[in-house]
């Protein structure tokens, strides 16, 4: 009989919180032990979305024409579209193993809405606009969820000053989704079972700042400071329970998309734009404006700027953008230069900044859909790119969105268990290895043109 | 490395048309309206990305926001 394969996905979880805890995580210990464990790279950018479609289809995002949450629409200043099932047009694992007949069952897997075809279940993500909409595949999976569960839980409110409120939402989400994963695991047929829990990276936006004493808003003494380790030991206690249910022949990979680290602040990436003169406004931002409603004299701008976990700039080039300046043959110079300005920012007290810049154009052997002109890490991601403006600053403490206490870090995790081999190990990998190394593990086909590497 | 920008030859008349009727218009260029028209053409065929209506658009955007994916 073929093995089984359980992907346990938890969406941001950092190597320091789980190997350096491992003692106190004993089912995560037991697969560590048993297992090949090490740091997982995350892809460019190192985000949510694309890094789980990243992980299924073994592609890059260059490749699968995914470079965050939102696009441009073609090169309209202000027409973006959501990221969403359909934008991910290249094969996952469970496409391949569909092909040979096999099912899968897929929880929450980023982005799956609307629900997609496949062979098997599904139930979509958290960009699902609300739990009224369709959003299973069967569609009749739907009922037989909420009736034994409720609505599926999706997601959080978040940007919530009642960090109790925050909490126990987390906590409710997240027995809500071991509720039902542990049913469909034991109720469903499956080669493939893959799920992914987003209330780990909800608790790091959250609580971070409560845990961690290099962060510069951590209080000691503070009522929430073991909030985060007390939330993985509760994941550690569920996924034990799961793996109850499962029998012999089924390996399993635990492994996160990209890691978290203390948020120094956000900075505000459009007023700078605006003092270097590549940003030209015909009238003062608001304060907190977006640049979506900033009064923008296109005429006369060279560059402006989108905020998130990474900054994505572009250039108003003309030819390309409606109104664009920068002329097509001095675009690349232009760039170049502009890139220059960027990785010698400095920080709020004078500090050098480890800023990285990227050119998709070089960073991406193939280069597919809406993507920037340069992807922006301010100070080796500590600092979020605020997109927002008008502050009297450039460098906010907080979250221009609301308090937020992490960011994103290029490296996750991964614990891969197969019971016919012997471990112990500890072997850094990559997350384009993932879809190779579940498609040898599964005997699916061999794909041409995967870059990754098989982890053995 | 792939280059952002490729010459396309189109006949002198069409040039001068386009130039004509972009006299006192937001395009800057014939390269700016050409490239619009085009993209334009191409998403007809496309799949069509709006998979979201305005208003639930606009709810996952707030909701984006306040998870630090966008601002």
């Amino acid at each position: 009989m073929k093995k089984r394969l359980l992907v346990i996905g938890l969406d941001c979880a950092a190597p320091a919180l789980v190997f350096d805890r491992v003692a106190e995580l004993p089912n995560l210990k037991k697969l560590m032990d048993a297992g090949i464990h090490g740091k997982l790279r995350s892809c460019d950018p190192p985000i949510t979305i694309p890094a789980w479609m990243v992980m299924a289809t073994g592609r890059d995002p260059g490749q699968l024409g995914l470079y965050g949450f939102r696009h441009r629409r073609g090169y309209e200043y202000n027409k973006m579209w959501i990221a969403n099932s359909t934008a991910v047009k290249e094969k996952t694992v469970w496409d391949y193993l569909g092909e040979q007949g096999r099912e899968s069952v897929l929880v929450s897997v980023p982005p799956s809405y609307p629900p997609k075809p496949v062979r098997g279940k599904l139930i979509s993500c958290f960009i699902t606009p609300s739990s009224e909409q369709a959003y299973t595949y069967p569609a009749e999976l739907r009922q037989e969820i909420e009736e034994r569960f409720g609505p599926f839980r999706f997601d959080v409110t978040f940007r919530t000053e009642d960090r109790s409120q925050v909490l126990s939402e987390i906590y409710q989400m997240t027995e809500n989704h071991f509720e039902v994963i542990g049913y469909l695991l034991q109720d469903k047929n499956w080669s493939l079972f893959w799920f992914v829990e987003i209330g780990v990276d909800r608790v790091h936006h959250a609580f971070w700042k409560f845990m961690d004493r290099d962060h510069h808003l951590y209080e000691p003494g503070n009522p929430y400071e073991t909030v985060i380790p007390d939330y993985y030991r509760f994941l550690d206690e569920k996924i034990g329970q799961l793996l109850e249910k499962v029998d012999d022949r089924t390996a399993v990979l635990v492994v996160s998309d990209h890691g978290a680290k203390r948020m120094k602040g956000a900075f505000c990436v459009n007023d700078w734009l605006i003092e270097q003169g590549d940003l030209v406004v015909t009238e003062p931002p608001q304060r907190g404006e977006s640049v979506d409603k900033l009064k923008i004299d296109w005429t006369r701008t060279r560059a402006w700027g989108w905020g998130g976990y990474y900054a994505r700039i572009f250039l108003n080039v003309e030819g390309r953008e409606p109104q664009g300046i920068i002329r097509p043959e001095d675009y690349e110079a232009a760039r170049d230069e502009l890139a220059e300005r960027l990785r010698a920012i400095r920080g709020p007290r004078g500090e050098e900044w480890k800023t990285v810049v990227i050119k998709p154009q070089e960073h991406y052997p193939e280069l597919n859909g809406e993507y920037p002109d340069l992807m922006v890490y301010f100070d080796d991601l500590y600092w979020r790119s605020a997109g927002t403006l008008g502050y009297g600053t450039m460098y906010l403490e907080e979250n221009d969105t609301g308090p937020d206490d992490a960011v994103h870090d290029y490296e996750g995790i991964y614990i891969l268990y197969d019971p016919k081999k012997k471990g112990g190990r500890e072997q850094d990998a990559n997350i384009l290895d993932i879809a190779p190394t579940i498609l040898r593990l599964l005997e699916g086909p061999e794909v041409p043109g995967l870059r990754g590497k098989v982890i053995e | 490395m792939e280059k952002e920008f490729t010459p396309v030859s189109i006949p002198t008349s069409l040039y001068k048309k386009i130039e004509e009727k972009i006299k006192g218009t937001e395009f800057s260029s014939v390269s700016s309206y050409v490239t619009k028209v085009l993209r334009e053409s191409l998403s007809k065929n496309e799949e069509n990305k709006e998979v979201f209506s305005a208003e639930e658009e606009e709810k996952i955007k707030e909701r984006l926001k306040a998870l630090g994916y966008i601002d």
